[in-house]
């Protein structure tokens, strides 16, 4: 048997590569999953290995170390460590805010610029050179492409206090691994200047390099003489753990990229089991035949089995070097885009290796079971019947109980997922309501596909003719097969539709918080320390704006617990900004009153009424709650008093930030000229309007939606693979047919027409039924999200997978299309 | 029919050669056939196996090109047709009757006999479709699908499919090959009333003497050699030409 199977896969190479593409795709993804992240891991390790060298000795706070003293190397560490014997140099690393000030005027980016000072054997400068003397500074390569400056020009930054210094860049450095300067931007200074500037009363960490004892040696020393509190690691120490920790990133990104392989392989199982249904079917003589040599049902069944093995090995080694070209692009493209992700070299691990190989053979074993189960119920005598039997399909009464069974147990879950307070255990049941929902489908796909092609083919019936009437007829004609062809189509669809569904929900949510949040044109925020309250005073006094709201806050102790507590402008409640009470209200919100967010009424047990205990600077204060307020409509803090009694207990404080409105009929450009004006002397003072906030939200989730739709891709050009093949076999036992037709008058063309308008049905059948699941399930799962979410249907990018499905397969008839139109109709017409 | 003192001729083959590959393996299966078709008559072509009796059809309905030669059905000259034209031609001019798989299984019986006139874009002639229908008999099984009806219907619905469209000629390749006696005799008696009632051309391969006696001539055919025909022939008389061409 062994021997007849072989034979008969090395006979029919076409077909084992049709087969093979499908789980070709799925283990490429997945072996292409681990390439990528193995070659980030080795390259991460590599540079930290390369940068541990330069160091014998790393001094850094301990972990545990008290947040009182933010984690920082007390100075004298540094005189300590440079007293150790052995110790040839002690260079200290600081760190701190450096907010640059841009060619705007402006403090750059969202976040504070890092002012740091790095020992110049770890700094990698890549154009000048190093700071050395007070008045210098190296800006890093990101900041200085953005901003536009070059070694010679003049930066300024603010120091803690807010003050301008201005310094001559003599450098540009490349930050390297360290993400969070990466992210910020970093200035980098002398050791002292560092400390003038950012007010870092202490070290980050303090690199060692000895003068002769081994790094063991000098780590047992240095940890002696710094004493507790501190944690002294040799420099390979320090590279392996810097190492795992960027490990743990790359294990998130690797998790991330499988869940999409994974959907990719079952579309893959799905593909696999219809081709080998319809090969099963197709060589039904076959089959006889071995049987009436004396095979017995056993060794039909292996024989099915051992192919799909011997495919699935095969195409699980192509897999392999797909997923190997498929990272090595991946990492070339990462490097093309200029991410700064070191990369190892590109290679297979025997762990990648092992588990393409297992994954793809499991696979299509797996789904090839069932048919091989069909194969031995091929009685011997059919190998005498002359003509393939037309195969009719009726509805079992097994299949209808469970498809009811699934229904209503997958309904139900969704049904209590959705009534259920939002979170992610209503979440996740609705998820589980929805694997079982899809089962559902599938066990009825059979008996749905019929109504459906009728549906999807109503149009292109009428408008391509007979041939497009014989092809809505044909796309039905093995409703099982078509089932499964277009269920395949369906997982990648349902997932994109989900996707579309819950990002455009979650954008006109967001929209309406922003809207609820930010009931203003302009908002006003410090990068560091305050807005002075001049700027409000100023912009209050322009007849451009008609409402200036600022908010006030301050850390304090309530009831013993650490919260923010803060004031706003008493007018712009209930106008610019929103309040809702859940109990009692903020019209007695007078001296000695508090109004509290209802999560920390519900932490600290009070109810309006009780007092609560505010303590700062050593003084206490009881204040009555008047107000619970309901958290998430606006932006209040957890305990908000009147501004007045704010100022009793905490003073003159600057504004965290300001809403502003223009005044009715004033242009935009003018009441942004009066904010602009009022803030210009103040470069840490940044104006944000609320449209480009939601611009920039809507960027984040046009990205997100990209990507994931980019992932869902390689599912559906499986499925479309499916549908290739269940029309190339079609057309395969249709010879005949199409033959007959050719003889009456069909043209070449309009044959042609007939199978592409057979995937276009296809590929219709399965956008529609994904279209309906994805749809239902995008809504049931952002109900499942918070309350109220204004629900959004992305009817254009609907339309869009419908008609691109349409469309993918109508691709996928080009080539069996091709093939049916150019056979011969004579030589067709005598094939039996 | 050969009662008429003018006899036209509904198909032409001159010189007509037909080789299947080349050198060494190239098969001569036409070696240069002459033969006339007429018109509302009912001929049938035979010869033993391997003789190029299907080549020879294939080639006359434009099915398959020619290596040399012409054939003409009416004023078509086929030779000088392409792929396109000579399926609008099929389609227009030519019906068919095979041995087997005549019908598409997915159509009821009546959209299978509609179907040449529906690729067409034509509309049937309602009073022929219904002389046909009664002419073959298959008025009460219209709404079923082939898969529903005997192998004789079957047959009878691909004769019906092949009168409606009332084309210049019909080609039959062994309509009876796959039917009891008994059904055959059915088969082929509709096709010689719709010779003589409807007037149309027929022409028939067979290898069944019994099947030729229906024809009104049949015409013999030996390692690609038109070698001799037949008028009013009898199933006796068609077998003894057999017999001498075997000699």
């Amino acid at each position: 048997m062994f021997r007849t199977t072989l034979a008969g896969l090395l006979a029919h190479r076409l077909r084992l590569m049709l087969t093979s593409l499908a789980i070709v795709l799925g283990v490429g993804f997945i072996a292409g999953t681990f390439v990528l992240t193995d070659t980030i891991d080795a390259g991460f390790s590599r540079s930290f290995a390369a940068d541990a060298d330069k160091v014998d000795v790393v001094v850094t706070p301990a972990d545990d170390a008290d947040a009182e003293d933010d984690g920082i190397l007390p100075e004298r560490a540094l005189a300590a460590v440079r007293a150790v014997r052995g110790v040839r140099d002690a260079q200290p690393v600081l760190s701190g805010d450096a907010p640059l000030i841009g060619r705007d005027g402006k403090v750059v980016g969202d976040y504070p610029t890092a002012g740091v000072s790095i020992p110049a054997s770890r700094m990698k400068i890549t154009s000048g050179r190093a700071a050395s003397a007070a008045g210098e500074a190296v800006l890093d390569k990101n900041t200085a492409k953005a901003q536009g400056y070059a070694p010679g020009a003049t930066v300024a930054v603010l120091d803690k206090a807010g003050k301008r210094h201005e310094f001559r860049l003599v450098g540009i450095f490349d930050v390297g691994l360290d993400q969070n300067l990466a992210y910020r931007g970093a200035v980098a200074f002398t050791p002292e200047t560092a400390r003038l500037v950012t007010g870092a009363k202490g070290f980050t960490e303090i690199d060692v390099v000895s003068s002769g004892p081994t790094p063991e040696t000098l780590r047992t020393a240095v940890a002696a003489a710094v004493g507790s509190g501190v944690k002294v690691m040799t420099g390979r120490e320090r590279g392996d753990e810097l190492a795992r920790s960027n490990h743990v990133d790359t294990a998130f990104l690797r998790t991330g990229l499988l869940l999409f392989a994974a959907v990719a392989l079952l579309v893959a199982a799905l593909v696999i089991y219809n081709t080998f249904g319809i090969l099963v079917a197709q060589r039904t003589r076959e089959m006889a035949l071995l049987r009436c040599i004396g095979a017995t049902r056993r060794q039909v069944f292996a024989s099915i089995v051992l192919e799909s093995a011997v495919v699935g090995l095969l195409s699980s080694v192509l897999g392999l070097l797909t997923g190997l070209g498929l990272g090595a692009a991946a990492v070339a493209a990462l490097k093309a885009f200029g991410a700064d992700v070191p990369t190892g070299t590109v290679s297979l691990s025997p762990q990648t290796i092992a588990i393409g190989l297992c994954t793809g053979v499991v696979v299509t074993m797996a789904a090839a079971l069932l048919p091989a189960r069909q194969a031995t119920r091929v009685p011997p005598v059919a190998a005498l019947g002359t003509q393939a039997e037309e195969h009719t399909f009726r509805t079992g009464v097994v299949r209808v109980v469970f498809a009811a069974l699934f229904t209503v147990a997958g309904a139900g879950l969704t049904a209590a997922g959705v009534l259920q307070s939002p979170g992610q255990a209503a979440l996740l049941t609705v998820m589980a309501g929805g694997v079982l929902v899809f089962f559902a489908v599938l066990v009825l796909g059979p008996v749905i596909v019929r109504p459906l092609s009728g549906l999807a083919g109503w149009v292109p019936a009428r408008l391509f003719g007979v041939p497009g009437r014989l092809a809505v007829d044909n796309s039905r004609r093995n409703p099982k097969r078509a089932a499964t062809t277009t269920v395949a189509l369906t997982v990648g669809v349902t997932l994109m539709t989900f996707m579309s569904v819950l990002t455009a929900t979650v954008r006109s949510t967001v929209g309406d918080q922003l809207d609820r949040q930010f009931p203003a044109d302009y908002i006003l925020t410090a990068q560091t320390g305050g807005i002075p309250r001049s700027i409000a005073d100023s912009l209050r006094a322009s007849r451009d704006l008609s409402s200036v709201t600022e908010f006030r806050g301050k850390k304090a102790k309530v009831n013993g617990h650490d919260y923010e507590v803060g004031t706003v402008t008493r007018s712009a409640l209930g106008t610019s900004v929103r309040t809702e009470a859940s109990a009692g209200t903020l019209d007695r919100l007078g001296v000695g009153n508090v109004a509290v967010a209802d999560y920390v009424a519900q932490d600290l047990g009070v109810k309006v009424g009780d007092h609560v205990t505010v303590t700062s600077g050593g003084r206490s204060v009881p204040l009555t709650v008047v107000a619970v307020l309901k958290a998430g409509v606006s932006l209040l803090p957890p305990f908000t008093m009147a501004e007045q009694t704010f100022e009793q207990r905490f003073g003159r404080v600057d504004d965290a930030q300001i809403l502003v409105n223009a005044a009715p009929g004033v242009p935009a450009e003018r009441a942004r000229a009066v904010v602009d004006d009022a803030t210009a002397a103040y470069p840490a003072v940044k104006v944000g309007s609320t449209t480009e906030i939601r611009g920039q939200f809507d960027e984040a989730i046009d990205t997100v939606l990209m990507v994931v739709t980019g992932l869902l891709a390689l599912a559906i050009v499986i499925s479309l693979l499916g549908i290739a093949n269940t029309l190339s076999l079609s057309v395969h036992e249709r010879t005949r047919e199409s033959a007959l037709l050719r003889a009456l008058g069909l043209t070449r063309p309009q044959l042609r027409g007939m199978l592409s308008v057979e995937a276009l049905v296809l590929g219709l059948v399965g956008a529609i039924v994904g279209v309906v699941l994805g749809v239902v399930y995008g809504w049931a799962a952002t109900a499942t999200l918070t309350q109220d979410v204004s629900f959004r249907l992305p009817v254009t990018q609907i339309l869009v997978f419908i008609a691109a499905s349409g469309l993918a397969g109508v691709l996928a008839a080009v080539l069996p299309a091709r093939r049916a139109a150019r056979a011969s109709v004579v030589g067709a017409l005598a094939a039996s | 029919m050969s009662t008429t003192t003018q006899t036209r001729t509904a198909v032409v083959a001159r010189g007509l050669t037909k080789v299947y590959g080349t050198g060494d393996a190239a098969v001569h299966a036409l070696r240069g056939v002459d033969v006339d078709f007429a018109a509302e008559a009912f001929t049938a072509i035979m010869g033993p196996s391997g003789s190029g009796k299907s080549t020879l059809m294939h080639c006359l309905a434009g099915l398959d090109t020619v290596t040399d030669g012409r054939v003409a059905i009416g004023d078509a000259e086929l030779t000088r047709l392409g792929d396109k034209q000579l399926t609008l031609l099929r389609r227009e001019r030519v019906g068919f009757i095979f041995q087997a798989f005549n019908l598409l299984p997915t159509l009821t019986a009546e959209q299978n006999i509609r179907l040449p006139l529906e690729i067409a874009g034509r509309q049937a002639d309602q009073a022929l479709f219904d002389r046909v229908i009664e002419t073959v008999g298959l008025r009460d099984r219209l709404g079923h699908r082939p898969s529903e009806l005997s192998g004789g219907q079957q047959q009878r619905v691909a004769v019906a499919r092949a009168l409606i469209s009332k084309p210049q000629v019909i080609f039959a390749d062994e309509p009876t090959g796959n039917l009891d006696s008994r059904s055959g005799a059915e088969v082929l008696a509709f096709l010689r009333r719709s010779v003589r009632e409807l007037g149309q051309t027929i022409v028939m391969v067979t290898h069944d003497p019994v099947a030729a006696s229906y024809a009104d001539r049949v015409i013999f055919l030996r390692d690609g050699l038109l070698v001799s025909e037949l008028e009013r022939p009898t199933p006796q008389t068609v077998l003894d030409a057999l017999m001498a061409l075997e000699a």
